[in-house]
């Protein structure tokens, strides 16, 4: 079914709805590893542990009093870190289904919240501007370092081996680089909604909010690409790559998925995207193994299963 | 007593005791003896009891009066020695009155300072007394003033002299004496028939009442009547009269028929026989020939202006006339109002109606009337190129008050009369440029400030009206009041007036014409409306600088399109609208000029360097440490003169030593930087809030060097070394009774203690051996083996280095030994130890008492021990000493 030529189509045929969530759909993660699983989280202050291949629901985590804005999986899968509205993060243990830690400290709410490679370090990014990175090791209460460089609310992070890259409502997206000490602030000009760079680490795809999906090369912060042709002004919405980072796929504010070629920019086929969600799509997700594998979460309360076909 | 003793001693040595080197002090420490003369330090302190108070004059005061005691008082002030002492009353003939025992007075109990206040206080005239002239106080006057009119003069002589003198000034109280009386006249005393002249009779005259007897006396002169001003208490100017109506008080004579016939003339100067009266010699301070344009229902003034021109004239005659003259008032019963209701009594109803406003019937408006107000228009904006074309405006045209006030300048008539105009001091420094050169810069001007104004007509300023306080405002506090918040957005047509207000200031030569004063609007209230505009705009102004970004307006509240009220004047449209486009036109150009490059890089999709920003950035070290990363030992890129420095200093060395210094301080604070970890360690900061990497020097714990732990815990060694010889003198005594083996280990229970910490450390290296503290036993027995020890230290010279007792009864002691001598020491001690504790083991000093050993334990050791006795304190001798004593020590 490969084709000839061009990058690999993307998974349009929806398998499965989750639709227990009542109210929007914040995010939706794939767990680490065979990716098995897949966790969202909603306004409806729940966490629910799903099976996308069977569309059943296995858990809820019930513990936020807010909305739930953010989550992400630790690499073993044994516990996962949440934060929303409530302006603090959880840290749970998927099996118990409790909280093992509540870490206090940002003033607003917590946009983002991302586990490093091990689980030892919890970065967190909140509409109070700051980036707080939170040692999950020690039982200190208190922050590690707290990243004050945003002038306005941090809506995305990516923490990898070396680095950490927070993308903020003031336009900017931050790489704070460990093993060189140095900071390297890239301006977009428009209020960055995602940042997710390549497995390499050498190309960062940031959505803003005019309706743009760019392409950056992260040592020079030079534009590559830019991706443009969907609706992006207002929500949180995430890119991200497709399967082998050939692609690019968002999810626009009109419910509509949009996927683009990675390098000559072009929209794929369908062009227009159909629309498959009733709202805003909050979330896309890709699976990290399967190459016909995609997750959307909605405004509408919906999360859908994406495959390819066959 | 010492200081005595020690003075007599050094007069004994001749040795001068006031003398200056007698006084030296070489006290370093403690108190200094006190000086050998009395110091005249008036801050040394004295007991409280000793204190004594004194006055100026170095007088004491308060002689015991408040420690008790009849003394109060004696010796300053008054009284004997016992006290307050009655005196005693003596009636002697021959000795009467005398100093002695005249009555006291207050004098008498008063000292210097009380006399010469009492002295102050009596003067001749005492100025806070209400002054009283022959009549008394103003209040009195009047008082005397209204009842004059039913009153002849003899009456109210005779009232004064009856009535008790309010209060005698003090030349009242001198005529008095003098012989005067209220109500005299002052002089020498005049015969009846000088009175009777001076009274304006004819004294020859007979008449009845007089007496023969009467012309006998002499009499008082007659008094002279007082002149009574009348105080003025309001503010009103000279012939004003509060009571006047308008018509009266403009100056207006609507009833002049009614004035009499004769004008009233001023008195003073005479009119000649021949003269006719003029309007000059007419009284302009008359009031009466306003009465009669009174229009009130009741006017008070009436009656009181005929009383007051009776009272002033005292003369009989007048008086009389006075008396004739009362006004014939029409009886109030007959009069009533219209609708028959009777005035209230005293009131009369006027004849005359109540004045009416003025009133014209409005035009007949023609019925094939159209407005237009264009016609209107045009009219006004002919006038106004009239205005601009004749510097003075046609006489014909209304002129509002402030403009007839103002008049015509000088100038203007000079222009109107063809005038060269006088040469003035130049007011500019743009009249000493030439010509060309004011052309260059007004074009200049022109061209940066915006699109040069087509039309140059002149300053709106003489030709409109200038109302009298016009407030100004700065055109840059105008330009930005235009964006700032719009205070009268309630009220359009004040909206639009005050945006055309700040157009015209905000650009005086755009010829924005400022809003004009309204019809039917006074100068005094466009005056205020102007003010108000020029207030709302300093207020309103955006804020500028720094603050401004910090705020945002808030959404304006779309209300529709604006309904402006009033005339629409289309020839302000277009004004308006151009000065909007100018506004617009400016706007977009200030934002594309603030614009940051990286935004203009990021708008133009320019990314990479532009929009890319590097700076150092400093990761928690623990951050790191979770991550796996190595540490980014940063440079100190705040201390930039500091590597420089460092490397310039081996160049100066020899020469320059600041330098030198200060790369060494370079090259300390690098240290300090590296060593915390922290790359913005910035030596200005360090110890202030700001100082991100306070307390991690003194927080971040060290683990010590192993030399420490030895110093500290060697004597461990040396415990269980003696504990081994004790287990082994153990052995030696209770290994053969093994039959006693469970009872025995429970004896030397109390054995097993804290280490005897004698601070002996074997095998340390001097070079890394630190002092350290070590807790040592609390029993005297201890402290004494203890100090012991250390005497025998100290005699055995050049074996401690260090070696002193904090306290004796077994607190810390900080000892420094040393290993080389140690053996030998302790050689040398052991018997010591063994015969003193021997000793104090004969003396029965133990420290406890031991359960006796069960009977199994007691009989083996008499069997085992009994033989091994010399031979155990042998091999004692040669072994290490024992820690304490045991029972078997003592049996």
């Amino acid at each position: 079914m490969a084709p000839s030529r061009g990058p690999q189509a993307l998974a349009r045929t929806l398998h499965k709805t989750l639709s227990n969530h009542r109210g929007p759909v914040h995010v939706v993660r794939y767990a680490k590893g065979t990716a098995k699983y897949v966790l969202s989280g909603g306004q409806d202050r729940t966490i629910r542990l799903w099976n996308p291949d069977l569309g059943t629901e296995i858990k809820k985590f019930e513990a936020h009093g807010y909305e739930v804005l953010s989550i992400s999986v630790s690499h073993d899968n044994t516990k996962f870190a949440s934060s929303g509205g409530d302006r603090s993060v959880f840290v749970w243990d998927v099996t118990a289904g409790v909280t093992t830690r509540r870490l206090a400290g940002h003033m607003g709410k917590v946009n983002v919240v991302e586990l490093n490679a091990d689980a030892t370090v919890l970065a967190s990014g909140s509409y109070d501007s700051t980036v707080r990175l939170w040692d999950l090791r020690a039982p200190a209460r208190a922050p590690i370092q707290i990243l004050e460089e945003a002038r306005d609310a941090v809506q995305t992070l990516h923490v990898d081996a070396t680095t950490i890259i927070a993308g903020s409502v003031d336009g900017h997206v931050r790489t704070y680089d460990l093993r060189k000490g140095e900071l390297r602030s890239d301006f977009v000009g428009q209020p960055v909604t995602s940042a997710v760079p390549s497995s390499d680490g050498t190309t960062l795809l940031v959505s803003t909010l005019d309706s743009h999906v760019r392409l950056f090369d992260t040592t020079s912060g030079k534009l590559l690409n830019a991706f443009t042709g969907h609706n992006h002004t207002s929500y949180r919405c995430r890119a991200c790559f497709g399967h082998a980072e050939a692609t690019v796929v968002c999810g626009d504010e009109d419910g509509a998925v949009w996927a683009w070629d990675l390098v000559d920019a072009t929209v794929l086929q369908p062009n227009p995207p159909p629309k498959v969600h009733d709202k805003v799509i909050t979330w896309t997700e890709h699976h990290p193994i399967d190459p016909g594998e995609m997750v959307t979460c909605s405004a509408d309360g919906t999360v859908k299963v994406w495959r390819h076909s066959s | 007593m010492s200081t005595a003793r020690l003075k007599r001693k050094l007069g004994d040595l001749g040795i001068d005791t006031s003398s200056r080197k007698a006084n030296e002090n070489f006290c370093l420490i403690g108190t200094p003896l006190p000086p050998l003369e009395k110091s005249k330090d008036t801050g040394e302190f004295v007991p409280l009891w000793k204190q004594e108070v004194r006055d100026e004059k170095g007088r004491r005061r308060l002689h015991g009066a408040f420690t008790g005691g009849f003394s109060a008082g004696y010796f300053n002030t008054v009284g004997s020695k016992e006290g307050w002492t009655p005196s005693t009353f003596i009636s002697s003939r021959s000795d009467r009155a005398t100093n002695k025992n005249r009555p006291s007075r207050p004098e008498d109990f008063m000292d210097e300072e009380d006399l010469t206040g009492m002295r102050d206080d009596q003067k001749l005239v005492d100025e806070h007394e209400q002054m009283e002239l022959l009549g008394g106080t103003q209040d009195e006057m009047s008082k005397r003033g209204e009842g004059a009119d039913d009153k002849d003069a003899i009456t109210l002589a005779l009232e004064r002299s009856l009535l008790p003198a309010p209060k005698d000034s003090v030349g009242a109280r001198i005529l008095k004496k003098m012989g005067w009386r209220i109500g005299q006249g002052i002089g020498p005393r005049i015969t009846w028939r000088q009175r009777e002249m001076a009274f304006g009779r004819d004294p020859d005259v007979p008449s009845d009442d007089v007496d023969e007897e009467a012309k006998k006396h002499v009499y008082a002169p007659r008094d002279t009547p007082l002149i009574i001003v009348e105080r003025k208490g309001n503010f009103h100017g000279l012939g004003y009269d509060p009571g006047l109506g308008l018509h009266a008080s403009l100056g207006v004579a609507p009833e002049a028929s009614k004035q009499s016939s004769d004008p009233r003339l001023a008195g003073g100067f005479g009119l000649g026989a021949l003269n006719d009266a003029d309007d000059d010699d007419l009284d302009v301070y008359d009031h009466s020939q306003t009465h009669g344009r009174n229009r009130h229902a009741y006017d008070a003034n009436d009656v009181h202006d005929e009383e007051r021109v009776l009272m002033s004239s005292r003369s009989q005659g007048a008086r009389d006339s006075g008396k004739v003259a009362q006004p014939q008032r029409p009886s109030t019963g007959q009069v009533t109002f219209r609708d028959g209701r009777q005035p209230l009594n005293g009131f009369v109803i006027s004849e005359k109606p109540v004045a009416e406003d003025l009133r014209f019937p409005i035009p007949d408006v023609p019925k094939d009337w159209t407005p237009n107000p264009k016609l209107v228009w045009e009219r006004e904006k002919a006038n106004s190129k009239d205005k601009e074309n004749a510097a003075i405006p046609p006489p014909s045209q209304t002129q509002s008050h402030a403009q007839w006030k103002t008049g015509i300048s000088a100038n203007q008539r000079g222009a109107v009369l063809g005038e060269t105009p006088l040469p003035s001091a130049p007011r500019s420094i743009f009249e000493y440029i030439s010509k060309k050169d004011q052309e260059r810069i007004k074009n200049i001007a022109a061209s940066r400030f915006g699109p040069p104004s087509t039309s140059d007509d002149p300053l709106p300023g003489p030709s409109l009206p200038t109302p009298p306080t016009i407030t100004h405002t700065e055109p840059h506090i105008a330009q930005a009041a235009l964006h700032g918040f719009q205070p009268f957005t309630t009220d359009p047509s004040k909206q639009a007036r005050y945006t055309a207000y700040l157009h015209a200031h905000a650009d005086p030569g755009s010829g924005a014409i400022p809003p004009a004063q309204k019809s039917g609007q006074s100068p005094e209230e466009f005056a205020k409306e102007i003010s108000d505009y020029a207030k709302s705009a300093a207020l309103f102004r955006p804020v500028s600088g720094a603050m401004a970004g910090r705020f945002t307006s808030a959404a304006v509240l779309d209300l529709g399109s604006k309904i402006i009220e009033g005339l629409h004047t289309p020839a302000a449209q277009p004004e308006e609208g151009a000065d909007s486009m100018d506004v617009t036109e400016e706007k977009p150009k200030e934002e594309v000029k603030e614009e940051v490059p990286k935004v203009h890089a990021a708008r133009l999709g320019m990314y990479g360097v532009l929009t890319r920003e590097v700076c150092t950035w400093q990761p928690a070290r623990l951050l790191c440490k979770r991550f796996g990363v190595k540490d980014p030992d940063l440079e100190v890129p705040v201390d930039t003169s500091g590597p420089s420095a460092q490397a310039a200093a081996p160049e100066f060395k020899g020469t320059e030593p600041a330098d030198e210094f200060a790369g060494a301080s370079a090259g300390a604070a690098q240290v300090e930087g590296g060593s915390s970890g922290s790359s913005k360690r910035d030596v200005a900061n360090i110890g202030m809030g700001e100082d991100d990497g306070q307390g991690d020097g003194v927080l971040t714990y060290e683990r010590p060097g192993m030399d420490i732990f030895k110093a500290i815990f060697a004597s461990d060694d040396e415990e269980s070394d003696e504990e081994k010889d004790r287990m082994d003198d153990v052995d030696e005594m209770d290994e053969p009774p093994a039959v006693s083996a469970p009872a025995v280990p429970s004896k030397p229970g109390p054995d097993v203690k804290p280490p005897p910490a004698n601070g002996i450390v074997e095998d340390v290296d001097l070079a890394t051996f630190k002092p350290t503290f070590i807790p040592r036993g609390s029993k005297p027995k201890d402290a004494e083996k203890k100090e012991k020890k250390n005497k025998k230290q100290k005699s055995s010279k050049g074996g401690a280095l260090v070696s002193f007792e904090v306290d004796e009864d077994g607190g810390e002691s900080l000892s420094l030994t040393a290993a080389r001598q140690k053996p030998r020491d302790r050689d040398s001690e052991r018997p010591r130890k063994k015969k003193r504790k021997d000793r104090e083991g004969n003396g029965g000093e133990d420290m406890w008492v031991e359960k006796p050993p069960p009977d199994i334990v007691k009989a083996l050791p008499v069997i085992n021990l009994s033989p091994d006795e010399g031979g155990q304190v042998s091999g004692q001798e040669s072994g290490p000493p024992r820690a304490r004593k045991r029972a078997i020590d003592f049996m």
